[in-house]
C-alpha cells in the first residue's frame, strides 16, 4: 500500500446489529497535509465511516491501513496511539474543568496519586498554541468558554496527544460566521504543518473555501471524488443529492385558503444557548401542506418545538387562527386546534410503558368526554376510542391493554398519528413522520397527511427525507442555519437547486417572491 | 400474550427470588453464630400465621357460634397470631403507600416517618377537645390527614422553587418533626399524671378491637380503603394519569400537556396524607396504648419500613398490602423466633435490608446472564 | 419555680466561661460527621451517591469494637472499621457500576440491613440486648492536649479532610474522579476506566465513614448500641450538600454540626439557665442544626454543582 497516503480505507463495509446497512463497501483515502471534505446527506454513511476510522465502531468487513500499516482498532484509545483523533459535535469535555485539566485528562502521564504536572503540561500546551497561531484561555472553567472557543479545546486536547489525522464532525455547526472564519484559519495552519484533516460538512461553500479534495457519499456508497478546484456547487450538489427521478403521488389541486399559522420575526434559542432560528416569517395556509427541508440541525427542531409550547420564544410571534399563542403550554395550544407528530415518538409522542389506551389519550386525557363520576377515567370508553383509532388507521395490535412498547416502531407512529389528527387540528404539525418507518407505514401517514391537506387542514411537514418533501408538499422551504434559504413550489424546484440550498449556496432568483407570498 | 403473563409474573417470581436470597443470607448470618436457622424460621412463620388447624377451627366457630361462645372455649385465640400480623401490617401498608405514589412520580419521598409523628400527634390533639363518638373518631383522622399533608408541603414547595433535592429536605423534616413530638408532648399535649406519655386518646375517637383479647381494629379497615382510594386515583383519574406519566417520562408528560411542578405537588400532599393517616391508625386504633409515647416508641420506623413494604410491592398500593402483610408477619413473628430458637428479634431486619439491596438491581432476572457472559 | 436570673450579658458570660469545654466537646462531636461527609463527597465527586452512610458508620462501629475487643487493640478496631466500610462501599459499588442498580434504593437497603445486623451482632456476640461497653483495652488511647484529652482522630480528622482536597484537587486521580462523575464518556475516551475510577472512589468513601463508625464505638462513646449512629450518617449527607463537595467545606459544616450539638446539651446542663428556659425548649435547640441544613441547602443550592451524572450508571453506547 501507498506509504505516501496517511490512511486508506478499502470497501468498508458496515452492517449494524439491527440490520441496517450504513455501508456498503467504501472506499476513502486521506493523503498528508490535507484537508479532505467528506460531503453527504443525513444517512449517507459520513458519520459511520468516520466512527470506524476513529475506533468507535468495528467494520463488518474492510481494511484500513495507516501509513501503509494494516490496522485494526478496538477502541478510540487504539486509534489515538495511531495518530488518529476526533472531535464530535457533541464535545468530549468536563464542563467544570479548565481548559487546561481537559487537555490534560487522559494524559497526565504518571501513576494515579502522583501530583498533577500542571506547570509542565501549561508550557507545552502553550508552546503548541503559539506554533499553531491560536489560543484559549487555560484557566477559565470550559463551561464558561464560548462554544467556538470550546472546540479549538477539544482540537488542541487532540494535538496534544500527537495526533496526525484529525477528523472534524461537522465542527462548522455551533459556529458564528466569524467564529468560522478563524476557524478555517486555523485549519489551514494545521495543515501547512503537515496535518491531515477530515471535514464532514454538508455546506457546500465550507468545502469550496478550505477543502482540497472532496469524498462524497450517497446512501452508503461513494458517489465521486474531486479535487476542490474542479468542483463547483453544481456538481457537488448532483453528487450528494443523485439523479433519479423524484416520485410524486397523486394529489388533488386544492384550494388553497387564509393563512391558519403565521409566524412572524421568530427568534428561538437552542439547547446551548445559541440562536439557532433568527427573524424567521412565514405563514401556512389551509389547504396546503407546506415542507421544510434542510439538513438536521439547521433549526428544524427548535422550530417545531417554538411553535408547540415546547421552547421558549425569545422574539417574535406565532398565531394560529390569528390568536398569538407563544408562550402558550401543548394543552392550551390544542384547544387552539394545534396537533403534533413529534420528531421523536419514543421520547415524546408517547409513554412506551402506558398501554395503547393510555397513550391513546395523551394529551386530551383531561377531556370531558373520557371522564365520569368524581373525575374518574372511563376507560371503557376511551378502549373504544382507541379501538376506533386502531381500526381507523389499521394498526396491528390486539389489545388496548398491552404496553405501547410491544407495538411495532411503525405502529407505534401510527398510534401517534391517530391519536393527533383525531384531535380536529386546524393546524397538523409533523416532525419526520416516518423516519425509520417501514414502506407500508410510510405510504399510510403521507396518505393521511395528503388527506388533511384535502380536508383544507394546514399542514407543516419538516423531514430531512427529499423524497418525502417532493412527495407531499405544496410548497418547499429549504432551511438553512435558521433560515430559509428560498420557498418554492416543487415543480420549480429541482434536486440539484434543492442540494444547493441544502448546502446553504441560494439558488432561487425568480420564483421565492411568487411562492413565497 | 405471553408477554402479558411474564408481566405479571415477573416481579413475582424476582421478588421469591430476592426474598429466597435475604432468608439465605439470614440463614448464613445464623449458621455463623450457630444459630439453628430452620427453627428459626419455623417459628418465625408459627408466630406470624399461627397454625391453620387452629384457625380453621376459629374461623368455623366464629361462623357458626359467634363470638362470645368461641371466646368461652379460647378458641378465638387460634386467630391471635394472624391478627397480630395484621396489625402490625395496618400502618405499614400507609407508609408503603408514601413512598410508592412517590416512585410512581419520579420522586424519592422518605418523609413518610416524620409525617408519621405529626399525623399521630394530631390524632392525638383531637382528644383535647370532646365530641359524640365517631364524629371524635372521623375528626381526630382528619386532623391527622392534614397535619401529615402539611408536613409534606415544604419539601415540594423546597423542590418547586429552590431544587432541594427531597431525599435532603425529607429527611431533615423528619428530625424537626421528631423534636416538635417530643416537645409537644413534653407540653401541651402531656399526660399530667404519666410524664412519659401524651394524653390518651377519648373514649370517644378510639378504634375498638374486632375480636376480644386482640389488638385488630378497624384501622385495617381504614387502612386497606385508603390503599385501595389511592390504587383508585393513580389509575383511574385524570390526576393519577398525570403522576405516573411524569414518574415514567417527564418529556413526553410535557409535550401531553402535563404540568410537572403541580403533579410532584400533589404527589407529595397524596404521600403526606397517607403517612399523617398511618400516625392515626397507630394512636386511634392500636390497644392497649391509645396514646404516643414520650420517646415516639410506638411509631418509630413505621416510615423507614414502609420504604421496604413498598419497595417489595414493586411500588404497587395492593402489592403494598400483600408486602406490609409480610413485614408484619416477620414482626409479629420475630418474638416467637428469639423465644423457640433464641434468635434475635432483629434478624427479620438484617432478612428486610438484604432483600431491598437485592430488588435495587434492575432486571434482576438478566444478572444470571450477565455472569455467564463474563465467564463464556 | 426558680426566677430568672441570667440576662443576655449574663448568658453570653456563662458561654465564655464554658469555651473551652464546648470547643473540646464539639470538636469531639464533629468527628464521625466530618469523615463521613468528606468520605461521601469523595464518592458523589465520582457520581455515585451512598445513602447508606448511616447503616455503614453502625456496621463499623460494630465491627470494629468487636475485632478491637477480640485483639485487645484498638487500632486493629479502627482497622476493621476501615475494612467493614470499604466491604459495603464495595457492595454498593457493585450494585451501583457493574449492575447499573439504583444507587438511593441500594443506601436504603445498606441502612435496613445495618439495622437488623448490628442488633442481631450485638446479642448474638455479647448475649447483650442491644448495648455493649467497649472494655478499656478496646479503646483508643487519649491524647493530652491544653484542652483536656482529646481523641488522636480528631486531627486525624482534620488532615484526612485536607488529604481528600488534596487527592481531589492536586492529584492525577483527583482529576480522573471529578471527570467520570461530569462526564463519564470524555473519561472513557480518553483511555480511563470509569468502572475501576468509580470503584475506587466509592470505596474510599465507605471506608472513611467505617473509620467514623469505629470512632463512636471504640473511642467517642465507648459502647455499642444499635441506635449508636443516631442519624449521623444523614447528617452527613447534609453537609455534603452544605459544603458544595468541597471537602474543607465539609470540615467546617461537620464542625458547625459539633457546635449545635454541644450547644444543645449545654443548654440543656447549665442550671442557671433552667428556670430562663421555657419547658423542654432543648428540644428547638436540638432542631436548629436541621433547620439550618435545610435554610442553607435551600440557599446554597443555586449555585451548589453537583456532578452532571450523579446517581447515574454509565453506559457505553
Amino acid at each position: 500500500m501507498s506509504e505516501s497516503l496517511a490512511i486508506q480505507m478499502l470497501s468498508i463495509q458496515k452492517i449494524y446489529p439491527d440490520g441496517t446497512v450504513a455501508l456498503k463497501g467504501v472506499n476513502f483515502d486521506l493523503r498528508r497535509g490535507e484537508i479532505h471534505g467528506l460531503l453527504g446527506e443525513n444517512g449517507a454513511g459520513k458519520s459511520t465511516l468516520t466512527k470506524i476510522l476513529s475506533g468507535l465502531l468495528r467494520p463488518t468487513e474492510g481494511k484500513i491501513f495507516i501509513r501503509g500499516k494494516l490496522k485494526n482498532f478496538r477502541n478510540p484509545s487504539d486509534a489515538l496511539r495511531s495518530g488518529i483523533g476526533m472531535v464530535h459535535q457533541h464535545f468530549a469535555l468536563v464542563p467544570t474543568f479548565s481548559a487546561l485539566e481537559n487537555i490534560l485528562l487522559g494524559q497526565e502521564g504518571s501513576s494515579n496519586l502522583s501530583r498533577l504536572q500542571m506547570s509542565k503540561a501549561r508550557a507545552r500546551v502553550e508552546e503548541m498554541m503559539r506554533a499553531g497561531g491560536f489560543s484559549v484561555p487555560l484557566d477559565a472553567r470550559t463551561e464558561s468558554l464560548a462554544v467556538g472557543v470550546q472546540q479549538r479545546v477539544e482540537i488542541i486536547k487532540m494535538l496534544y496527544r500527537s495526533v496526525d489525522v484529525l477528523i472534524l464532525d461537522e465542527p462548522t455547526a455551533v459556529l458564528t460566521p466569524v467564529e468560522v472564519h478563524d476557524f478555517f484559519k486555523t485549519l489551514r495552519t494545521l495543515r501547512d504543518a503537515g496535518k491531515s484533516i477530515i471535514l464532514i460538512t454538508h455546506k457546500l461553500k465550507e468545502i469550496l473555501d478550505v477543502t482540497d479534495r472532496v469524498t462524497v457519499l450517497r446512501q452508503g456508497q461513494n458517489a465521486g471524488q474531486i479535487a476542490t478546484p474542479e468542483a463547483t456547487p453544481e456538481i457537488l450538489a448532483r453528487m450528494m443529492i443523485g439523479h433519479d427521478v423524484l416520485p410524486s403521488i397523486e394529489k388533488k389541486p386544492t384550494q388553497i385558503g387564509s393563512a391558519i399559522m403565521q409566524v412572524s420575526h421568530l427568534r428561538v434559542k437552542d439547547n446551548l444557548g445559541l440562536h439557532s432560528i433568527e427573524d424567521l416569517s412565514f405563514a401556512v395556509h389551509a389547504g396546503e401542506i407546506l415542507g421544510i427541508a434542510g439538513v438536521e440541525g439547521n433549526g428544524q427542531t427548535e422550530l417545531v418545538e417554538a411553535i408547540t409550547g415546547l421552547r421558549p420564544v425569545e422574539h417574535g410571534e406565532i398565531s394560529i387562527n390569528e390568536k398569538n399563542i407563544a408562550g402558550q403550554n401543548p394543552r392550551q395550544l390544542y384547544q387552539q386546534g394545534l396537533a403534533h407528530v413529534p420528531e421523536d415518538r419514543r421520547r415524546l409522542g408517547m409513554i412506551l410503558e402506558f398501554s395503547l389506551s393510555e397513550n391513546s389519550i395523551l394529551g386530551v386525557h383531561r377531556e370531558k368526554r373520557f371522564h365520569g363520576w368524581l373525575g374518574k377515567i372511563l376507560w371503557g370508553k376511551v378502549g373504544s376510542h382507541t379501538w376506533d383509532l386502531i381500526k381507523k388507521f389499521s394498526i396491528v395490535a390486539s389489545d388496548v391493554k398491552a404496553p405501547a412498547k410491544s407495538l411495532s416502531g411503525g405502529n407505534q407512529q401510527k398510534l401517534v398519528c391517530a391519536r393527533e389528527f383525531d384531535k380536529q387540528p386546524s393546524l397538523v404539525v409533523a416532525a419526520q413522520p416516518t423516519r425509520g418507518l417501514d414502506i407500508s407505514a410510510t405510504q399510510y401517514i403521507r396518505d393521511q397527511l395528503v388527506h388533511l391537506r384535502d380536508e383544507g387542514k394546514a399542514v407543516l411537514l419538516v423531514s430531512a427525507d427529499l423524497e418525502e418533501i417532493f412527495q407531499l408538499s405544496d410548497r418547499i422551504a429549504v432551511m438553512y442555519e435558521g433560515k430559509f434559504m428560498g420557498v418554492a413550489k416543487p415543480e420549480e424546484l429541482d434536486r440539484e437547486r434543492i442540494g444547493l440550498m441544502m448546502g446553504g449556496v441560494s439558488a432561487l432568483a425568480a420564483p421565492v417572491g411568487e411562492a413565497a407570498r | 400474550m405471553r408477554t402479558k403473563l411474564w408481566g405479571w409474573f415477573k416481579p413475582l417470581v424476582e421478588g421469591l427470588f430476592a426474598a429466597l436470597l435475604g432468608f439465605g443470607i439470614g440463614a448464613v448470618l445464623m449458621l455463623l453464630w450457630k444459630y439453628d436457622p430452620v427453627k428459626a424460621y419455623l417459628a418465625l412463620f408459627q408466630g406470624a400465621f399461627g397454625d391453620f388447624g387452629s384457625i380453621g377451627k376459629a374461623l368455623s366457630c366464629l361462623l357458626s357460634q359467634g363470638i362470645d361462645a368461641c371466646k368461652e372455649t379460647g378458641v378465638i385465640y387460634g386467630l391471635y397470631e394472624l391478627t397480630n400480623t395484621l396489625t402490625n401490617a395496618t400502618p405499614l401498608i400507609l407508609t408503603g403507600l408514601t413512598f410508592a405514589i412517590g416512585i410512581r412520580a419520579g420522586l424519592f419521598n422518605i418523609g413518610a416517618e416524620g409525617q408519621v409523628y405529626i399525623g399521630a400527634m394530631a390524632a392525638v390533639a383531637a382528644s383535647l377537645f370532646s365530641l359524640p363518638p365517631g364524629l371524635h373518631v372521623l375528626v381526630s383522622i382528619l386532623f391527622a390527614l392534614i397535619a401529615g399533608a402539611l408536613w409534606s408541603l415544604p419539601v415540594a414547595l423546597l423542590k418547586a422553587t429552590r431544587g432541594v433535592h427531597e431525599v435532603i429536605s425529607t429527611i431533615m423534616l423528619n428530625w424537626v418533626g421528631r423534636y416538635l413530638a417530643y416537645y409537644l408532648i413534653a407540653t401541651a399535649l402531656v399526660d399530667p399524671n404519666r410524664a412519659e406519655k401524651s394524653i390518651s386518646i377519648a373514649q370517644s375517637a378510639r378504634l375498638l378491637p374486632i375480636l376480644p383479647g386482640m389488638d385488630l381494629t378497624a384501622s385495617l379497615l381504614v387502612s386497606v380503603l385508603f390503599a385501595g382510594i389511592i390504587y383508585w386515583i393513580l389509575w383511574q383519574t385524570a390526576l393519577g394519569y398525570e403522576i405516573r406519566a411524569v414518574g415514567l417520562n417527564p418529556d413526553a408528560s410535557r409535550y401531553g400537556g402535563i404540568r410537572p411542578t403541580r403533579t410532584m405537588i400533589a404527589s407529595f400532599v397524596l404521600g403526606g396524607l397517607a403517612a399523617g393517616l398511618a400516625g392515626a391508625t397507630q394512636i386511634l386504633g392500636r390497644p392497649p396504648t391509645y396514646a404516643l409515647y414520650e420517646d415516639l416508641s410506638n411509631v418509630m420506623n413505621l416510615g423507614f419500613d414502609g420504604i421496604a413494604v413498598a419497595l417489595i410491592g414493586r411500588n404497587h398500593p395492593l402489592g403494598a398490602i400483600v408486602a406490609a402483610i409480610f413485614m408484619g408477619g416477620l414482626s409479629a413473628g420475630s418474638n416467637q423466633m428469639q423465644i423457640a430458637a433464641q434468635v434475635p428479634l432483629e434478624m427479620v431486619r438484617v432478612v428486610q435490608g438484604a432483600i431491598i439491596l437485592t430488588l435495587a438491581i434492575p432486571e434482576l432476572l438478566s444478572i444470571f446472564k450477565i455472569f455467564r457472559r463474563k465467564r463464556g | 419555680m426558680q426566677e430568672c436570673t441570667v440576662n443576655f450579658v449574663g448568658f453570653l458570660s456563662l458561654l465564655w466561661n464554658s469555651a473551652p469545654d464546648l470547643l473540646r466537646l464539639a470538636l469531639i462531636a464533629m468527628v464521625p460527621i466530618t469523615l463521613t461527609s468528606v468520605g461521601e463527597v469523595f464518592s458523589e465527586k465520582s457520581g455515585i451517591v451512598n445513602i447508606g452512610l448511616e447503616g455503614i458508620l453502625l456496621i463499623s462501629a460494630f465491627t470494629s469494637l468487636w475485632a478491637a475487643e477480640v485483639t485487645s487493640s484498638p487500632w486493629i478496631g479502627l482497622l476493621a472499621g476501615l475494612g467493614t466500610g470499604a466491604l459495603i462501599g464495595w457492595i454498593h459499588g457493585l450494585i451501583a457500576i457493574p449492575l447499573k442498580g439504583d444507587q438511593v434504593i441500594s443506601g436504603i437497603g445498606i441502612n435496613l440491613f445495618a439495622l437488623g445486623f448490628v442488633a442481631f451482632g450485638i446479642m448474638a456476640v455479647w448475649k447483650s440486648a442491644g448495648y455493649h461497653q467497649a472494655p478499656p483495652a478496646a479503646r483508643v488511647p487519649a491524647l493530652q492536649t491544653p484542652l483536656g484529652d482529646l481523641s488522636p482522630l480528631i486531627p486525624a480528622t482534620i488532615l484526612i479532610a485536607i488529604l481528600t482536597w488534596f487527592l481531589l484537587n492536586k492529584t492525577v486521580l483527583g482529576l480522573r474522579v471529578k471527570a467520570v462523575g461530569e462526564n463519564p464518556e470524555a473519561t472513557d475516551v480518553a483511555g480511563i476506566s470509569v468502572e475501576r475510577t468509580r470503584f475506587f472512589a466509592v470505596i474510599y468513601g465507605a471506608s472513611l465513614a467505617g473509620l467514623g463508625g469505629a470512632y463512636l464505638s471504640i473511642d467517642w462513646l465507648s459502647t455499642i448500641t444499635k441506635e449508636l449512629s443516631a442519624g449521623r450518617g444523614f447528617i452527613a449527607l447534609a453537609n455534603v450538600v452544605f459544603s458544595g463537595l468541597n471537602p474543607l467545606l465539609a470540615l467546617l459544616g461537620g464542625f458547625l454540626f459539633g457546635v449545635f450539638d454541644t450547644l444543645a446539651l449545654w443548654i440543656d446542663t447549665v442550671s442557671e439557665l433552667k428556670p430562663c428556659l421555657p419547658f423542654a425548649f432543648h428540644n428547638f435547640v436540638k432542631m436548629l442544626p436541621y433547620i439550618a441544613t435545610l435554610a442553607v441547602v435551600a440557599v446554597a443550592i443555586g449555585h451548589a454543582r453537583f456532578p452532571k451524572q450523579s446517581g447515574q450508571p454509565y453506559r457505553r453506547e
